[in-house]
């Protein structure tokens, strides 16, 4: 450590400004993270609520809803079914009209279509239930909305692929950015790597020091971002609380795990926290490996 | 024991720094290579540091040879030579016990040792009250002794030094001599240098070099051109 403060003082503008670019990026990749993982969890969260709609014929028996409803439950690409039975429809309908009695005297039970109605786990998954259903005898329509799907499918594959490409180029030029700025410190120290060497040092002990210094910026600037970001948590909580009520959560499905993104827990907190310090302490292993790495053919 | 056997080192220009050149120097000798600028010395210390390889001849220390390409313990190699530069080479970020202390650091020796032997080097070399002063604040004799200091702290076996006495008044060099003085039996010491008074008051070897070629090689001989 007091070596590490040492190269500090002795190169203070070099080292703040490769400190300020690490920084910035690893406040803006860890905004950029709680933002897409925000989205997705809303994406999530809607990519949910699409339903497929069908309506029995009004003397289907009830046994034969029931079996359609379990053959579907598992095909394992169904979330939920509610089924809607004639009276429960007579109920919602008389509360849909309540302020006009004359339609409600003209409608009654019987009328009405018992119906289910279909939460698919994926909305790709919508069109082949509603395949299957019209393949139904007693089936009497069948109804989903397939544009609205098909756009959220569009755009919730362009944020991904979007969000993967953004990373992608934060990364690449963050390593740009600080093994440049590494470059220039240790230009300045080229005549020491070429004394290290000549004295029989290994290029693992030339590169030690500033790869502690790149962990050391790396830690501190991820701790610094994450704070700030979780300073500014807490400030928009009650915002939040209030905009997202009637949302339970909002969860981004890494494929490997879960991850509870709303409401703010300790997990979602962690995490963020860890992928700050991984990403901000590899970006600055990574550029002092590739700037000393040009100094090292001595 | 460092063996040269027929090394040459020729130039892309065609010139050469090294033409056949033989010799042999024990282990606890004390050599001088003299000769006039360009004659090949510092080619010869270059070689042993391997700073570069030779055209044709090989070059064996302590029974490996060097000037294979095959040969990767470089950096083994140079740890066990002790290094004066012509030009110093003092990091002038550091100040003097630092600077002394990367030979030991390099070499592995823990905190506690460092500070030992850079203490007992730096009292050697007559700098024991200079430690945390920086370069820029020392005179050129103290910047030699400086890298005396650090060619020799950390028990190493050889002890190479270019011009060692060449920017410096006669008092400093002399006081400089008597430092190499008192390394001789400890360590192999060769020194490259045109300084005719040291090398004749001293009898020690003498490898005489000219235009890159070996002329006369005798103990206790003189600076005889």
């Amino acid at each position: 450590m007091k070596e590490i403060f040492i190269s500090l003082r002795r190169a203070p503008y070099q080292s703040l400004t490769a400190f300020l670019v690490l920084f910035f990026t690893l406040f803006l990749s860890l905004t950029l993270f709680v933002s897409l993982s925000f989205i997705n969890g809303i994406l999530s969260y809607l990519e949910t609520r699409p339903q497929v709609t069908v309506y029995f014929q009004t003397k289907t028996p009830e046994s034969n809803i029931f079996k359609i409803r379990d053959e579907l439950l598992q095909s394992g690409k169904v979330l939920s079914i509610k089924y809607i039975s004639q009276q429960d429809a007579f109920n919602i309908y008389k509360n849909l009209n309540k302020d006009n009695p004359l339609l409600l005297e003209m409608v009654s039970a019987d009328i009405l279509p018992p119906s289910l109605e279909i939460y698919a786990k994926k909305p790709i998954y919508l069109p082949e239930i509603a395949e299957y259903l019209k393949k139904q005898g007693d089936v009497d329509e069948v109804q989903y909305q397939k544009d609205i799907v098909d756009r959220l499918l569009t755009l919730t594959g362009i944020l991904r692929k979007g969000s993967l490409i953004f990373f992608s180029y934060l990364i690449v030029m963050s390593v740009i950015v600080l093994t440049t700025t590494t470059l220039f410190k240790i230009a300045l120290k080229k005549e020491e790597i070429e004394l290290l060497k000549l004295l029989g040092a290994s290029n693992s002990y030339i590169r030690r020091p500033y790869i502690n210094e790149g962990l050391f910026m790396g830690f501190t600037a991820s701790t610094l971002s994450f704070l700030i970001l979780l300073a500014a948590f807490l400030y928009f909580d009650p915002f939040l609380k209030s905009y997202l009520t009637g949302v339970p959560n909002l969860s981004l499905d890494l494929n490997v795990i879960k991850l509870t993104v709303w409401p703010f827990n300790l997990v979602f907190f962690a995490s963020m926290y860890g992928l700050s310090l991984v990403f901000g302490c590899t970006i600055a292993v990574v550029s002092s490996f590739l700037a000393t790495k040009k100094y090292l053919k001595v | 024991m460092i063996v040269f056997d027929k090394v040459s080192k020729k130039y892309p220009l065609g010139n050469f720094a090294l033409n056949e050149v033989s010799f042999e120097i024990d282990d606890k000798d004390f050599v001088f290579l003299v000769g006039p600028s360009g004659a090949g010395k510092t080619s010869i210390i270059k070689l042993i540091m391997r700073e570069f390889l030779p055209t044709s001849g090989s070059i064996v220390i302590d029974e490996e040879d060097i000037s294979s390409t095959g040969f990767h313990k470089v950096n083994a190699l140079r740890r066990k030579i002790g290094v004066v530069f012509q030009d110093f080479k003092i990091l002038s970020d550091k100040n003097v016990f630092e600077n002394v202390a990367v030979t030991c650091k390099i070499q592995g020796l823990s905190s506690g040792e460092t500070k030992e032997k850079v203490r007992a080097t730096l009292a050697l070399v007559g700098l024991k009250n200079k430690e945390k002063v920086f370069p820029i604040q020392l005179s050129a004799g103290e910047l030699q002794r400086v890298a005396i200091a650090r060619a020799i702290v950390g028990d190493k076996k050889y002890l190479v030094a270019d011009e060692p006495t060449g920017n410096l008044d006669p008092k400093t060099a002399w006081e400089i001599m008597k430092i190499f003085k008192k390394l001789e039996g400890e360590k192999t010491i060769i020194i490259a240098t045109h300084n005719s008074d040291i090398v004749n008051s001293l009898k020690k070897r003498v490898v005489v070099l000219k235009e890159g070629k070996l002329i006369k090689d005798s103990r206790k001989g003189g600076y005889d051109l």
